[in-house]
């Protein structure tokens, strides 16, 4: 750009020679203006030489040449020597300090355009006018380009390292489930002391697989629903007695309402068994979901309601857990049935998708 | 007594797993650490069951599942992992291997696996059985028109039954079955599967033109 506007400037001035005082004067600057010309553009090409003295020259310059215009053509000179050449110090302001770099050197161009004018016509005026809306424009926009640019290299950097935690976390996740697991095994085989150890393995290797997996399920969780597979999953893991959570694969979303409202009623179910079998109970959670419903079955291996004993306890207005269950299902539109033999009590929940 | 082959990349694991089932008298006839490893020895030693981790270094346990059925159907994949890859679970089921058991199972449950995996039978453990049943509830969702088979009423139900951790022997009760009659639903199940996944990669293929008509 600035050999085009350098050719303009050799040009214009070639053509108007005639209107200078002083024409070796004027051949002086323009070869002055032409070598520093060249000169800035080596200068400019390095980003290391790009410094603030280089710029204040480079406007200095610029400032000069126009400042010696009425000396060398006379006062009543309509072009300056310099002429739109001024504009590669002006847009290297705007580039380098922005739309305030942009400001100060339109601004200072316009004033050394206009101070030694001894008139001023509406070409002058559109000109100076053009220079003081462009220099702070270009250098917003430059600005707001290189605020962008950080941006996205900020965004690209931060998902693959994200990526790259994902990655690391899940081979480090299976070497510590593989220890976890084995511990679990192999102290269940040595019995005493071992076998307790072992037990803990065991509940820390499950807890840890349910928050891969609840993490697995986390992005798609969006826009007020949330993943009632994975909160299962989560609450199962937490509960005392010991939860085995079968889902459907992938994220079940919900609404949160109906999310929390069916893990609150699994969560009486579950502390029901607590309550009646013990703390020694295996109980299995299975979350089904179609389009329009989601199903969630709560099974216990304990000895079983024995026939009779629920109505009884309603005529005893005893059926705090079971009518909690109940409530928060009916609540959401759903049916909660029980139901019960040798094999254990398992509740069905169905709770409808609006 | 069974020949099988171990597949799983921590040495401890299969060392453990070899050991056990040594010790219950059954004949490991090959090990291998990689997929790679587990192709070039696969062919000679001819397990009858061959005990694979999903997560190898090199190929996945999907593949490795496919490519052994490919060379000899008759095959038995038992499908052992540690932390229960959901989608890598199903899909190796649906590329016919037809036991799936996590690592924290007991040395007992283990080898039990391995002789009912031998019979023929299908080892679903609960969560698998709850992703079976997902995978079905997704296909009869689907476009009406699909020539996949779906699970019949009986198979629904047991398989809800086995996803909340019944044994074949307590769901033979409940519903006054054979153990057996309850067994050949399970394996229907997986039988419906697999050919519903060939049924859909045929159909990918002839709509991506990649069957032997589609040479122009």
């Amino acid at each position: 750009m600035r050999v085009i506007v350098t050719i303009n400037m050799v040009g214009l001035n070639a053509y108007r020679r005639d209107n200078f005082d002083h024409p070796t004067a004027g051949l002086v600057i323009v070869l002055v203006l032409v070598a520093w010309t060249a000169a800035a553009i080596w200068l400019y090409h390095d980003r290391a030489r790009r410094t603030s003295v280089l710029l204040v020259a480079d406007l200095a310059i610029a400032l000069a040449a126009m400042a010696a215009t009425p000396v060398v053509k006379g006062a009543d000179f309509n072009a300056t020597i310099p002429g739109f050449w001024v504009m590669g110090a002006l847009l290297a302001w705007a580039i380098h300090w922005h739309w305030k770099g942009g400001l100060v050197a339109s601004v200072l161009i316009a004033a050394f355009d206009l101070f030694p004018r001894s008139e001023m016509d509406q070409g002058n005026y559109g000109n100076v006018f053009l220079v003081l809306i462009g220099g702070p424009i270009v250098g917003f926009m430059c600005e707001s380009l290189q605020r962008m640019a950080r941006e996205r290299d900020a965004a690209e950097h931060a998902a693959a390292a994200a990526e790259e935690r994902t990655r690391l976390a899940r081979a480090v996740h299976d070497g510590v489930l593989q220890v976890l697991t084995m511990t679990q095994r192999q102290g269940a085989a040595a019995g005493g002391e071992w076998a307790e150890l072992g037990r803990l393995a065991g509940e820390q290797e499950r807890s840890l697989r349910s928050l891969i997996r609840q993490q697995d399920t986390v992005p798609t969780a969006a826009g007020g629903r949330v993943d009632l597979a994975g909160a299962l999953e989560a609450m199962a893991a937490a509960h005392p007695v010991h939860v085995e959570v079968a889902t459907p694969g992938g994220a079940v979303l919900v609404d949160e309402r109906v999310a929390t409202e069916t893990v609150a009623a699994v969560r009486a179910c579950l502390d029901n068994v607590l309550a009646h079998v013990g703390p020694e109970a295996n109980a299995w959670v299975l979350a089904q979901a179609s389009r329009d419903a989601v199903t969630i079955s709560v099974r216990d291996d304990g000895p079983g309601i024995e026939t009779g004993r629920l109505e009884r306890a309603a005529a005893d207005g005893r059926l705090g857990v079971v009518s909690s269950i109940r409530g928060r299902i009916e609540d959401l539109g759903g049916t909660a049935v029980v139901e019960s033999g040798d094999w254990g009590t398992e509740w069905e929940l169905s709770v409808p998708l609006a | 007594m069974v020949r099988v082959m171990v597949v799983d990349d921590h040495p401890m694991w299969r060392d453990a797993v070899e050991r056990d089932l040594q010790a219950a008298g059954h004949d490991v006839v090959a090990v291998a650490s990689n997929g790679r490893e587990a192709m070039a020895r696969f062919p000679a030693s001819a397990p009858q069951v061959v005990v694979l981790d999903l997560q190898l270094p090199d190929h996945s346990g999907v593949q490795v599942t496919s490519m052994m059925l490919e060379h000899d159907p008759t095959v038995r994949v038992l499908i052992l992992s540690a932390s229960g890859e959901q989608d890598d679970v199903l899909e190796a089921i649906k590329a016919g291997a037809t036991g799936y058991l996590v690592k924290s199972a007991s040395s007992a449950e283990l080898v039990d696996a391995v002789v009912r995996t031998s019979e023929g039978e299908a080892v679903f453990t609960p969560g698998l059985a709850g992703l079976v049943l997902g995978e079905f509830r997704r296909i009869a969702e689907g476009p009406a028109d699909d020539p996949r088979d779906q699970l019949t009423e009986r198979e629904t139900e047991i398989l809800k039954m086995v996803a909340t951790g019944m044994s074949y022997k307590q769901i033979a009760a409940r519903l006054v079955l054979s153990h057996r009659t309850v067994q050949n639903h399970v394996q229907n199940t997986l039988r419906k599967l697999q050919m519903n996944n060939r049924v859909q990669l045929t159909r990918w293929a002839i709509e991506h033109g990649l069957d032997g008509d589609a040479e122009a």
